[in-house]
C-alpha cells in the first residue's frame, strides 16, 4: 500500500468522523444543557430545604418556588419569599469544592446546604455530599459548629472555611440593602 | 452456529476478559461501589466492543497495516465520545457518577485487545458477536462486584433498602471497607479463585 493510498484513507476516515461527532453534539446540545441547568436548580432547593426535587420535576417547582433571581458579582437567589440560597466556592484536599446554602428570612440560621466536589476521596472527603453530612447543617444557627467527617478533616476546613469567606461577604451586603 | 454460540459464552467463563485474561481491572475497580454505575459501564462497554469490532472488521481488508492502530483507535474514540454524550443528555446522573470512566474505555485493553486479536483477521457478524460476549465477560463481573459491594457496603441494592431496619436495630453496621476500591480487588481476587479449579478440569 503506498503512502498516497494511506494518506487518502486516513483524511477521509477522519473527515467522516468529525461530520458523526459535530451532528451527535448539535442534536445533543439542548439536553444536555437543560441536565446542568436542571441539577443547579435542584442544589438551590435542596439549600432551601426543599429536597423532593428530581431531574424530571426540577424546572416546574424551581418556577414555583424562585421568587427573586440576583445575578452578577453577588448571586443569590430567593426561594419562597424568604430563604436566601446563595453559591459558594472554595477549595478541599485535593480539588475544588462547591455549594448553595440557605438562610433564614432573618440571616441568623442555615435552612439547609449541599456541597459538591471535583476529585475527594471517596469514602472520606467525598462523604460531604452525603444527605448525612449536610443535614447536620437544617437549622443550623450560623455561629455553631458541625462534626467534621473522621478521617477527612482537610475537606472539612475546607467546607467550614468557604461557608464563613462566603458569609463575610454577603451579609454586610445583605445589611446594607435592607 | 453452535461456533457462533461459543463466541458469546467461551468470554464470559473459560476466557473472561477480567478472571482470566486480567485485563479491564482499573474500571472494574472504579465504579462497581452501586449496583446501578457498574450496570451502565457494563452495557456501554458491550455496545463499545460490538460496534468497534464490527466497523474495524468491515474495514479490515482496507486499513493499511502501517497505521492499523491508529484507525482503530479513531473508531473506539468516536463510539466512546458518542456514548458519553448520549448518557450526558439522556442518563445525567448515572454519567455523572461514572464520570472519567466512559472516556477511559478508550483505553480499556479489552477493546483495544479484542481489535487486534480478532476483529482483523474475522468476518463481521462473527466480530459483532466477540465484542458483544466479551462486553457481557467483562458486564458480569462488574455486576458480581457490584452487587456484593453495594450489599454489604450501603445495604442497598440498586439505591433500595435491602438490609431490614430491624438488624441495624440489633448493631449491625455496614462495611464501609466495601466501599473502598481496595475491596473491589479482593472480590475479584476471590472470584478468580473459586473459578480456577473448574477452568483446571
Amino acid at each position: 500500500m503506498s503512502d498516497r493510498y494511506i494518506f487518502r484513507y486516513i483524511i477521509i476516515l477522519v473527515a467522516i468522523v468529525s461530520v458523526l461527532l459535530s451532528a451527535a453534539a448539535m442534536w445533543l446540545q439542548p439536553y444536555q444543557k437543560r441536565n446542568e441547568l436542571n441539577e443547579q436548580r435542584i442544589n438551590i432547593l435542596k439549600a432551601a430545604g426543599i429536597t423532593d426535587v428530581d431531574n424530571k420535576n426540577a424546572e416546574q417547582l424551581f418556577k414555583q418556588h424562585c421568587t427573586d433571581k440576583h445575578e452578577g458579582d453577588m448571586p443569590y437567589y430567593v426561594i419562597d419569599g424568604s430563604i436566601t440560597v446563595i453559591p459558594m466556592r472554595g477549595n478541599g484536599l485535593w480539588g475544588p469544592i462547591w455549594g448553595y446554602i440557605g438562610l433564614s428570612e432573618d440571616h441568623k440560621t442555615v435552612v439547609s446546604a449541599v456541597f459538591d466536589h471535583k476529585s475527594e476521596t471517596p469514602g472520606l472527603g467525598a462523604e460531604i455530599t452525603t444527605d448525612n453530612y449536610r443535614n447536620q447543617y437544617n437549622g443550623k444557627p450560623l455561629d455553631q459548629k458541625v462534626d467534621a467527617i473522621a478521617g477527612a478533616t482537610r475537606t472539612s476546613k475546607g467546607v467550614e472555611e468557604m461557608i464563613e469567606r462566603t458569609l463575610k461577604l454577603y451579609l454586610p451586603y445583605f445589611e446594607n440593602e435592607q | 452456529m453452535s461456533n457462533n454460540l461459543k463466541l458469546i459464552t467461551a468470554p464470559l467463563r473459560k476466557a473472561n476478559p477480567v478472571t482470566v485474561l486480567i485485563l479491564g481491572i482499573c474500571s472494574a475497580l472504579a465504579v462497581t461501589a452501586k449496583l446501578k454505575p457498574a450496570i451502565v459501564m457494563a452495557l456501554s462497554v458491550t455496545v463499545v466492543t460490538a460496534l468497534s469490532n464490527l466497523v474495524i472488521s468491515l474495514l479490515r481488508k482496507g486499513i493499511p497495516a502501517k497505521i492499523r492502530i491508529i484507525v482503530q483507535l479513531i473508531v473506539v474514540a468516536t463510539l466512546v465520545i458518542l456514548v458519553d454524550q448520549l448518557l450526558k443528555a439522556f442518563m445525567y446522573d448515572v454519567s455523572k457518577q461514572l464520570s472519567v470512566f466512559v472516556g477511559l474505555i478508550i483505553t480499556n485493553c479489552i477493546v483495544m485487545g479484542r481489535l487486534e486479536a480478532f476483529a482483523m483477521a474475522h468476518k463481521p457478524w462473527e466480530s459483532f458477536l466477540d465484542g458483544i460476549g466479551n462486553g457481557l465477560g467483562y458486564g458480569s463481573i462488574l455486576v458480581i462486584v457490584a452487587f456484593v459491594r453495594e450489599l454489604f457496603g450501603s445495604g442497598t441494592l440498586l439505591g433500595y433498602q435491602v438490609i431490614p431496619q430491624g438488624l441495624y436495630d440489633f448493631g449491625y453496621v455496614n462495611n464501609g471497607l466495601m466501599i473502598l476500591p481496595p475491596m473491589a480487588l479482593i472480590i475479584i481476587g476471590i472470584i478468580i479463585w473459586l473459578q480456577k479449579p473448574e477452568e483446571e478440569k
